[in-house]
């Protein structure tokens, strides 16, 4: 047997920002296929994992970070839109920009009706509350229709049901997805394996079915 | 306490070498008060301006009309212009070439284009558009620079360059380009007002013409007029009626644009050659010796006093406007004033600006007599009444606790060391603007650059003009470069997302 | 935002192509030298005149300046212009072949007056007053030959120094009227202007004359004239500029008179500037 080659690979990479090293060695195979959660307290390095894992494989990746990166003067349907660009000439983009085209509308109304956002699809991102702003980002994300979907606790504005329904959207549109989650419940509902980080070095690496409650526990203690 | 960062030191420092500055230029410059009898014609002023006459409405309503539509169409292909280049901005050859084409006033272009396409809509439509392109390419360029990135970042890889810039970039930045081209607008009405002073027939044609002559109560009515389209602005001047505006500007404005080759020709060819060289032509050695010797001429004679003048001048004026702005803000400022006193804040305001600074000046000439101070007091406030504008504006987006204390103690501990930087950032914009003016002042007879400017354009000496205008616009080139190297050094911003 | 860019360079080509190409009128300008208002009313009433006299369009164009006069004089946009002394001598260097055909009555005996406000204790002499040196002086616009070029003559030729070395500030007032009202508040001592201005304000009751009163007026020297292209014969047929000169001198309506204001035209030639020619080449204003 052929074992298949990781999507993503880490291999004693020390990872960090300016001189500071966030994460310490890290060793990191993630393959096609998996739902994987990222947890640990704040601070112990999950948005710095995040981008190294997106710069592995960019093409393939549609991200969804915490700073939405929204355009605060366009509407709704274009901060979606955006997640699409790169499959149009700058032409067809700038058309769009004025008017938008009724293909593209269709489009993005399929996204945005899970996403509880259709009555506000040409409302500024600017005039929008942060439940509703991170759900504009989240759907650009997802109109990116890649394989593979990275996100920096793409839920964590909304309550718990919308949460629910927003992960089940994500799953059924990618085949493989890292999301780091606070809400521990949902990480262990909704993904196969877990990977604890704690004071920048991964704790704990384990299928969901393997993992019990005191091993998550000592992730959050000092 | 903690001591003060270096930043702050930087800024104190700052604010008092220039006001030494200041101070040491008005120990130079000619500051005498003669007064003997004005006030029999300030008198007549005052008696003018309270019954303000409007005869020949036709007239006035023509010269509107003229005015606006130099404006909008000026301003709206210098915006477009302006957009294209400040994309190339990095590159050294445009961002050179746009110092060097904004720092030469409009009126002067206007004078230069006179002399080629004649009394036309082109030699208006092109006094705006010139100067206007290099100064929205500039601040746009600064605008795109200092915009949010994030989006950029959140693009798919393969996003192509125009599409993403277009998108993550220009859109982000879309709110203050807009809200920068409806200022700039403003602005535009005011220059091609001006231009009526060298015969355009936009308003200040009549202007210039009721009051030079003593006819007050006219001069009023043109002033009045040309205020409240400026103060009714943003009733009219609106995104969707952009469109139509733009389509009447262009179906009022005459457009014979025959342009005459020959007189360009000869503009180029024979009126701008030094003197010398135009008469005994360039093969000759003795020709080219005397071009050196009118150049040292012009040098030794007009250069050096009008240079001396106009800098000791935009110095004091520099200040002069800071100064006024300080105080002038909280007018306009909701910290300060319910949105009813806030109007006649602004109505003030737009009245300070609107009336132009040769106006103003010769009404302080009567009263002070001859000396620099009508120059600095006109360009002081007609400058400070803008900046005013635009820091009130920016205390806008300020949020004070709800305990914080009011009036002075507001003023003095709350808002103003909140302002100060950015009312720094736009002091040393308004650092080039003040330059260009105090040239145009000249026009009273103090010697500055502009004088020199006005007097060789009257004498029909285009070859010295142009010089004296290449000598301004290096000197506007330097005092830019040395503005631009202050903001970034203190990171001094107008962008209230940016501090 | 595509029909923003789009539609006005659209319109300005459209605009462009569709400007009429009809035959150009006999154009011409005039600055009168007092009361510059409702230019266009007065003037065309002129044109009107020249209109019927010639048979041919004629349209008048109103200028801010003498400059811009030249300036439109000189790129053929008018070929007829009133003129005052200096710039009609600089109209006529910069457009070979153009000449004066007629000037006013009263500008064969043009002066210049020296006004002083009374607390300078100037007053009226023979000859320019020693104890101006030092004083506060007001021309009027730069390019006038009654405000400008002749004050100045004789300012040199009595005190042999330039005016920016003689007086304590030089100032330009732009137009007579304001050198009139600068020197009654006293904020020039002194100032020099056109002596028709002077009169028909002293007439008006304008002038306070226990404020200001004239202390010198120069010899006479010929004035404002009527010059025209030399090439309109070619444009308009053989004779054509006679027949304007013509139709000038016969201006006889009072009306139209009272636009310039003069009491009528006596025919005029190039040679009877030279004087003004001569003067400014000695002041530098011409090389």
């Amino acid at each position: 047997m052929i074992t298949p080659c990781p999507l993503f690979n880490l291999q004693a990479q020390s990872l960090g920002w300016g001189q500071q090293c966030v994460l310490g060695s890290l060793d990191l195979s993630i393959y096609e296929g998996e739902n994987v959660a990222i947890v640990g307290k704040s601070g112990s390095g999950k948005t710095t994992l995040i981008k190294a894992l997106f710069q592995q494989a960019p093409d393939k990746v549609a991200l969804c970070g915490q700073d939405y990166g929204l355009v605060p003067s366009l509407s709704v349907f274009h901060n979606i839109y955006m997640g699409q660009l790169d499959k149009h000439s700058f032409i067809y983009n700038f058309t769009n920009l004025l008017r938008p085209f009724k293909k593209e509308i269709n489009a993005i109304s399929t996204l945005t009706t899970p996403l509880a956002l259709t009555e506000d699809l040409f409302k500024s991102a600017e005039n929008l509350s942060g439940g509703q702003q991170q759900r504009v980002a989240l759907g650009r994300a997802l109109f990116q229709n890649k394989a593979v979907f990275i996100g920096d606790e793409p839920v964590s504005s909304v309550d718990e049901v919308q949460a629910e329904n927003l992960l089940q959207l994500i799953m059924s549109r990618h085949h493989t997805t890292i999301l780091t989650l606070h809400n521990i419940d949902l990480a262990l509902r909704f993904c196969d394996r877990i990977i604890g980080l704690r004071h920048g070095v991964i704790e704990l690496d384990k299928p969901v079915t393997d993992i019990s409650e005191s091993q998550l526990r000592t992730l959050y203690q000092d | 306490m903690s001591p003060p960062s270096p930043q702050a030191t930087g800024i104190r420092k700052l604010s008092l070498s220039f006001t030494l500055i200041a101070l040491a230029c008005l120990f130079f410059a000619d500051t005498s008060i003669i007064t003997t009898n004005p006030w029999g014609e300030v008198g007549n002023i005052g008696q003018g301006l309270i019954t303000p006459s409007f005869t020949s409405p036709s007239t006035l309503l023509t010269s509107l009309m003229n005015t606006l539509a130099f404006a909008l169409i000026g301003v709206v292909f210098a915006a477009l212009l302006g957009m294209v280049l400040a994309h190339f901005f990095e590159w050294r050859v445009v961002r050179i070439s746009c110092a060097f084409i904004r720092s030469i006033h409009e009126l002067f272009w206007a004078l230069i284009f006179l002399q080629v396409f004649g009394l036309s809509t082109l030699t208006g439509l092109l006094a705006i558009i010139i100067p206007y392109t290099g100064i929205f390419a500039k601040v746009y360029a600064e605008i795109l620079e200092e915009s949010d990135q994030t989006a950029l970042q959140r693009l798919p890889i393969a996003t192509s360059r125009w599409s993403s810039h277009l998108y993550a970039r220009l859109m982000p930045a879309w709110p203050q380009l807009v809200h920068y081209t409806q200022y700039r607008l403003e602005c535009g009405i005011r220059s091609s007002s001006v231009l009526g002073f060298v015969g355009l027939p936009t308003l200040g044609f009549h202007l210039e013409s009721f009051f030079k002559q003593g006819y007050y109560s006219e001069a009023a009515g043109v002033l009045y007029l040309f205020i409240a389209v400026i103060a009714l602005m943003r009733f009219w001047a609106k995104k969707r009626y952009l469109l139509p505006l733009l389509v009447i500007a262009f179906i009022w404005l005459p457009f014979q644009v025959s342009v005459d080759t020959d007189l360009l020709y000869r503009f180029f060819s024979h009126d701008i050659l030094p003197a010398p060289l135009r008469q005994e032509g360039p093969l000759t050695m003795g020709s080219w010796s005397q071009t050196l010797d009118w150049c040292i001429l012009l040098f030794k004679d007009q250069i050096l006093v009008g240079s001396w003048n106009t800098l000791l001048l935009t110095q004091i004026a520099l200040v002069g406007s800071g100064i006024t702005a300080l105080l002038l803000y909280p007018l306009i400022s909701p910290l300060f004033f319910t949105q009813r006193k806030r109007t006649v804040g602004h109505l003030f305001l737009i009245t300070l600006r609107s009336i132009p600074e040769l106006i103003f000046a010769f009404v302080i000439l009567l009263i002070t007599g001859p000396s620099m101070i009508p120059a600095i007091i006109a360009l002081s406030l007609h400058n400070g009444a803008i900046i005013a504008h635009l820091i009130g504006r920016y205390t806008e987006v300020i949020k004070l606790r709800a305990d914080s204390p009011t009036h002075g103690n507001r003023y003095a501990y709350e808002v103003t060391p909140r302002i100060y930087k950015p009312f720094l950032a736009f002091l040393f914009y308004r650092w080039e603007v003040i330059l260009r003016e105090s040239a145009i002042l000249g026009i009273l007879g103090i010697q500055t650059l502009g004088f020199f400017i006005d007097s060789a354009f009257e004498e029909f000496r285009f070859d010295r003009a142009l010089f004296l205008i290449l000598v301004t616009a290096l000197l506007n080139i330097l005092v830019d470069s040395f503005s631009r190297s202050i903001r970034s050094k203190l990171r001094l911003s107008t962008s209230p997302e940016a501090q | 935002m595509m029909k923003i860019l789009t539609l006005p360079l659209i319109t300005l080509l459209l605009t462009c192509l569709a400007s009429p190409l009809n035959a150009e009128p006999f154009v011409f300008t005039a600055i009168p030298d007092q009361d510059e208002t409702q230019l266009q009313q007065r003037f065309n009433k002129v044109a009107q005149y020249l209109e019927q006299t010639l048979n041919v369009e004629v349209k008048y164009v109103p200028v801010k300046s003498y400059t811009a006069a030249v300036s439109a004089f000189r790129n053929n946009q008018v070929q007829l212009a009133w003129f005052g002394g200096l710039s009609g001598v600089q109209a006529r260097r910069l457009v070979p072949n153009s000449m004066a055909i007629a000037q006013g009555v009263e500008d064969e005996h043009f002066k210049t007056y020296f006004i002083a406000h009374n607390s300078s204790q100037l007053t009226k002499q023979d000859t320019l007053p020693e104890q101006m040196k030092d004083m506060t002086f007001t021309f009027g616009s730069k390019g006038s030959t009654s405000g400008r070029l002749m004050p100045e003559f004789y300012i040199r030729e009595q005190f042999k120094k330039s005016p920016n070395d003689l007086f304590k500030s030089v100032g330009f007032s732009g137009d007579h009227s304001r050198t009139i009202a600068l020197v009654q508040a006293g904020t020039y001592q002194v100032g020099a202007l056109n002596f028709k201005v002077w009169d028909r304000a002293l007439a008006d009751g304008k002038i306070d004359l226990s404020k200001v009163s004239v202390i010198w007026e120069t010899p006479e020297y010929p004035d404002y004239q009527w010059t025209i292209r030399g090439d309109v014969n070619a444009k308009w047929g053989e004779g054509f500029a006679q027949k304007v000169k013509q139709a000038l001198l016969d201006i006889k309506d009072p009306e139209l008179l009272k636009s310039f204001p003069r009491e009528g035209f006596i025919p005029a030639s190039n040679e009877d500037y030279a004087p003004i020619l001569d003067t400014a080449k000695n002041i530098g204003l011409i090389e």
